[in-house]
Formats: C-alpha cells, sequence, structure tokens
C-alpha cells in the first residue's frame, strides 16, 4: 500500500464538490467587498444571514474533520517506528477516534442546522498539511496549526450557540472543543519530544506550522477584533501548551495574512477577471 | 409577460443574466399573484458573496408617485441566486424560490391588513422570521421547488428561541393560509414572552444590514 496519499485522491462521493483556496483569493468580487463596509465580521445571531453563516462554518467544520481523520490516519500509517515511535502513532488513533467522533457529530449538528452533507463546498487545504513528510512537520501543520485553528473555531460556534440558547449546538461544540485541546497538546508534547536533541528541525516545523497558520488564516478569518469571524481562543491554547508569546505571533499573522490578501484582490481586480461590460 | 427593470444590467462582477433574471421575476410575480399594474425595479447586489443573503422589499403606493401607479423596489443581495458549491455560479432554482418569497410579501405589502407593517429595514429580526415563516410555507403550497421547513426552523429559532412555544408558533405559521401584519405581532408577543435568553445589554444604534446605504439615506 502506498504512503504519502496525494489530496485528489481522496474517497469522496457525488455530494461533494471540491474548491482551491485560488478560487476564493480572485473572486472579482473581493474588492467590492473589502470596500463595503458590513460592520462586525463576528459570527453571532443577531448579524444579517447569521443562519446562513453559521451553517457554512459549520460544513466548512465537518469537511474540516473528514480531513483530519484522514491525515491522522495516514500518519498512524505512513511511518515506520523509528520515524514515529509506536506511542506517537496510538496518540493519532486515538485521534482518529475522536475525529470520527466529530464527523458523526458535525453531520448531525448540519442536520440541526437544516443544512446537509455537500451543500458547500470543500477545499482540502486541511489535508494537504498532512501531507509533509516529516512527522514532526504534521504535528505542527495539523495538530499546532489546524486543530489549534479548530479550537478557535469551536469556540466562536460554542459561543454562538450560547447567545442564541442553541443548547445542541453549545453543549456539541464544548464536547469536541474539549478534543481538540487534546489534540493540540499532543502535538505540542511531541514536538517537544522529537526534536529535544535536533533545534534545526524543530525550527524547521515550527516554521511550516507559522505557513499553515498564515494560510489558515484565510485572509482575517481568524484574530482578535471585531473584522475577524473566528477569534482566538487564547484560554483554551493556553491550556493546549501554546505559550503568551506564540499567540501573540499568530494574532500579527493573522494580521498579515488580512493585509496580503487585500492586496491579492486589489491586484487580482486589476488585472481584470469580472465579467459583464 | 410584464416588464421588470433589473439593476444593474449588465452584471460586472458576476456572470450573472439580467433577462434571465427579469424573465424568473415575471414568472414569479404572476405565481405570487402580485398584481400586474404595479411597476417593479429589482436591484442585485453583486458584491455580495453566499452565505451573505437578504432581501428587502419596499411598495411605495400610488397615491405616492407622480406616474400614479404603485411601484415596488426589490433589493436582493446576489448571494441569494449564487450556488453554495460553486462562487459566482448562478442557480436558476433558488433564484426561482428567492423570488416567488419576495412577490409573496410584497404582495403582502399592498393588502391594507398589512397597513400597520413597518418598512422591511425596520423590522426586527423576530418580525421578519415570522413573515419569512409564513412566507416559505405559502410558497411550499405554491409548489415552489427547493422550500425546506428544516432550513428555515433554524433562522426562525435563532430570533424566536429554542423552545416549545417558538415551536408551535414556527408550525401555525407555515401552514397558515391568510394573516395580518397583527396576527404576525401576536405570534411574535407569543413567543417573546416564552424566550428566557439574556437581551443585549447594548443596542446598535444604526440596525447593522448588508445593503449599502442609499445616497439618499445617507444625506437625510
Amino acid at each position: 500500500m502506498r504512503k504519502i496519499f496525494p489530496p485528489n485522491e481522496l474517497a469522496r462521493d457525488e455530494r461533494f464538490v471540491r474548491t482551491k483556496i485560488e478560487d476564493r483569493v480572485f473572486d472579482p468580487r473581493n474588492v467590492a467587498l473589502i470596500e463595503r463596509d458590513l460592520g462586525s465580521a463576528k459570527l453571532e445571531p443577531s448579524r444579517p444571514a447569521a443562519a446562513d453563516r453559521a451553517r457554512s462554518l459549520m460544513h466548512g467544520i465537518f469537511v474540516g474533520e473528514i480531513q483530519a481523520l484522514e491525515g491522522a490516519g495516514r500518519t498512524c500509517f505512513d511511518f515506520d517506528d523509528q520515524e514515529a515511535p509506536f506511542s506517537l502513532k496510538l496518540d493519532m488513533a486515538r485521534q482518529c477516534w475522536d475525529e470520527s467522533r466529530h464527523v458523526e457529530i458535525s453531520v448531525k449538528l448540519g442536520e440541526w442546522m437544516g443544512s446537509e452533507i455537500g451543500e458547500f463546498t470543500e477545499s482540502t487545504f486541511l489535508y494537504e498539511a498532512a501531507c509533509a513528510d516529516d512527522p514532526v512537520m504534521r504535528l505542527c501543520g495539523v495538530n499546532r496549526a489546524l486543530e489549534g485553528l479548530a479550537i478557535d473555531v469551536f469556540n466562536t460556534m460554542k459561543e454562538f450557540g450560547d447567545v442564541a440558547g442553541d443548547p445542541v449546538l453549545e453543549f456539541c461544540e464544548d464536547w469536541m472543543l474539549a478534543d481538540e485541546v487534546t489534540h493540540v497538546k499532543m502535538g505540542s508534547d511531541w514536538l517537544r519530544r522529537l526534536t529535544e536533541h535536533d533545534p534545526e528541525r524543530r525550527n524547521r516545523a515550527l516554521e511550516f506550522q507559522r505557513t499553515v497558520d498564515k494560510i489558515f488564516s484565510l485572509g482575517g478569518f481568524r484574530g482578535e477584533s471585531d473584522e475577524n469571524p473566528v477569534h482566538l481562543a487564547r484560554k483554551f491554547r493556553r491550556m493546549a501548551g501554546f505559550d503568551e508569546a506564540e499567540m501573540d505571533e499568530l494574532v500579527e499573522i493573522s494580521k498579515q495574512a488580512q493585509a496580503d490578501a487585500e492586496a491579492m484582490a486589489t491586484a487580482a481586480a486589476e488585472g481584470g477577471g469580472a465579467y459583464g461590460a | 409577460m410584464r416588464a421588470i427593470r433589473v439593476v444593474p444590467n449588465p452584471f460586472e462582477l458576476v456572470p450573472y443574466d439580467a433577462d434571465t433574471i427579469a424573465g424568473l421575476a415575471a414568472e414569479a410575480a404572476a405565481l405570487a399573484g402580485f398584481p400586474d399594474d404595479v411597476s417593479v425595479t429589482l436591484e442585485i447586489d453583486e458584491v455580495l458573496p453566499h452565505p451573505l443573503t437578504g432581501t428587502f422589499v419596499e411598495v411605495t403606493p400610488e397615491a405616492e408617485r407622480a406616474g400614479g401607479t404603485s411601484h415596488l423596489d426589490v433589493w436582493m443581495s446576489g448571494a441569494n441566486f449564487e450556488d453554495p458549491k460553486r462562487p459566482v455560479k448562478f442557480q436558476e432554482e433558488l433564484a426561482r424560490a428567492e423570488l416567488v418569497r419576495a412577490f409573496l410579501r410584497a404582495a403582502d405589502r399592498l393588502r391594507p391588513e398589512f397597513a400597520g407593517a413597518v418598512g422591511d429595514e425596520d423590522l426586527s429580526d423576530r418580525q421578519r422570521a415570522a413573515w419569512d415563516v409564513w412566507t416559505e410555507g405559502r410558497a411550499e403550497r405554491l409548489g415552489v421547488p427547493g422550500t425546506r421547513p428544516d432550513r428555515l426552523r433554524y433562522h426562525y429559532r435563532l430570533h424566536h428561541g429554542f423552545n416549545d412555544v417558538a415551536d408551535a408558533a414556527f408550525d401555525r405559521l407555515w401552514a397558515a393560509d391568510a394573516l395580518s401584519w397583527d396576527d404576525l405581532e401576536r405570534a411574535c408577543a407569543e413567543t417573546a414572552a416564552a424566550d428566557t435568553r439574556a437581551r443585549p445589554k447594548k443596542t446598535a444604534l444604526r440596525k447593522e444590514q448588508l445593503r449599502a446605504p442609499r445616497p439618499d439615506a445617507a444625506s437625510a
């Protein structure tokens, strides 16, 4: 059986439609959207189109859980015991069990919110971060960067459920959030153990984590201001092994990602790509 | 078929076709029983992507217009017509359903029973959600594809509460054939009384909306 499974061959049925991150970055509406004052971007029940926004985010969580399951599963298989200790694989196997439970919960939450599997697009860049050929990079890219983002997203959805008075959403997100803290902590612990005598490898992995963090900031998706739909969950990140300096850096990375996305949108608009006249 | 003016024409940011939308709107108006003698302008806000959906309808009565006929202005987010799976792609079934809903509510506004209704931009979230449920229920009975009670129920619960009283009111609104503005107000009062959620301590000076402020509103 082959190792390092390519993202374009992930098993999906006809309900799933894949999109590329470039589709979003080069959407001809971006510049005008940035110029439009839409008020706070924070996910709140009182905001316009709150239900559609929440459903869209919920679907993003759902496909993210599938890919996290696939990524953790690959890490159990892709490396021998020299590259990845057996106890690390046991942790990844436990994570697979958690992620499959999260997939089921997310499907049910989607139905609860009036959505369905495949209603929105899927982009596979979460899984792509799980294709690194060094297990330490995977732990940084997936467990620390992406599962860290999951902490922020779940905490945001939990707060949304709390404010909306939706007991089902709040309860489910809280339970999944607890698992994500464990997954991130696994990443933090294994990063420390596997690179204890190899600072260069650790730096490479942390640099990879920064790259993934920047990509997943999605032009201001995550941050600490009302301009960001998803907020950094500092308390839970602290529990998962992040220190304050790392979290401050993450906020800066998110701001930079937002500035970059705006610059790219402007460049794309100037270069054409619109429709009509 | 009635003429409906679609703005913009042509679209510049999304590959939507104004003539196609005008045709769909005319069919939707007929299905919703919207009177032929009311002129219609349909503005599509092509800047807004999915999931930033939204619709406003505004009827100017005959007496307030120089031309001597009533006029309907519909504002819709371009997201209302966009395939959620394929960015910027127009989805006809979605557009049909959204347009029927808009014309059903616009037709309500022409009835004397809705004389007391405030303008769409001034409706509370609770009022709007209740009206949307009644509208969607009627759309389903008209055979409009894509009507989803489960989908609307979540939107409704966000504004009326996650409790049995709100759910019972939803079922009544969905199944109702003829309601007045006072009926909708009563349903809202009933769910508000059963709503135990904390109210926000602060309320915004201007209700947040996706629609860009109109030049005349800004100067007023």
